[in-house]
């Protein structure tokens, strides 16, 4: 979806013995990973949708990093460990934050953009793309939107996640 | 209307092009790297026209079978 940045209304975070996880919804664009990689975890049927306890705290950090957006974060309980984390960490908190990366060195550092077909699930475009639409034109800075493909979205051209409500099927 | 290179270029720093046409597919294109995580397909195409319908027989594209909704 397009959104400004940063701009989060709501949020929520869970945590086990060693780290804690942030659910920001506002910045979910459906991509999917989280809920086909880990179920146990991430069940957007469940309420509460996560549930720590699902799995081991290796496997949850390495699906959380998959998030490809701000929805999904994670820290270490214990500070000191946060120190260390590093940039293949994607997803640590201390990497969401892009408003320390100015636009100019944005634009370097992403061209060609991508594009990304989800597994019966949205076309996820990243980067600096111009996107035309009804319309109306707008430009994208490393940017991120997902482009609903199943044909049953609320939001169109945009996903909303009705994929997964209608069992939409990419075969 | 095909963009031309030097359209991408400038200003922006736009590397693409995003066209959702009307009743119809997803158009994409400038430098673009495509990965399709299901058929596990990796590919740099200068253009692509992907289904939105959802009724495509060859996904992620388009087949135009959107003109054949009843």
């Amino acid at each position: 979806m397009e959104r400004p940045r940063n701009h989060f209304t709501r949020g929520r975070s869970y945590k086990n013995d060693e780290i804690t996880v942030y659910w920001k919804p506002d910045a979910c664009i459906h991509a999917s990973y989280c809920y086909r990689e880990l179920i146990e975890v991430f069940d957007p049927g469940r309420r509460p949708w996560i549930d720590l306890s699902g799995s081991n705290t290796e496997r949850i950090i390495e699906v959380v990093n998959m998030c490809p957006t701000e929805a999904l974060s994670w820290k270490w309980n214990e500070d000191a460990r946060n120190i260390d984390v590093e940039r293949d960490q994607t997803n640590h908190i201390k990497f969401k934050r892009p408003e320390l990366m100015s636009t100019e060195k944005a634009k370097d550092e992403i061209r060609p953009v991508s594009v990304k077909i989800m597994v019966d699930g949205p076309v996820v475009v990243k980067g600096n793309f111009t996107i035309r639409y009804n319309g109306k034109e707008k430009n994208f800075t490393n940017g991120i939107i997902s482009l609903c493909r199943c044909g049953g979205s609320n939001q169109m051209p945009f996903c909303d996640g009705t994929h997964r409500k209608i069992g939409f099927e990419d075969k | 209307m095909p963009m031309e290179r030097n359209e991408l270029d400038e200003n922006t720093g736009t590397s693409a092009i995003v066209e959702i046409i009307d009743n119809g597919p997803i158009k994409i294109s400038g430098e673009i790297m495509f990965w399709d995580l299901k058929r596990d397909i990796t590919d740099s195409p200068s253009e692509i026209y992907l289904c939105r319908c959802g009724k495509s027989s060859n996904k992620p594209y388009c087949d135009s079978s959107h003109k054949m909704r009843l």
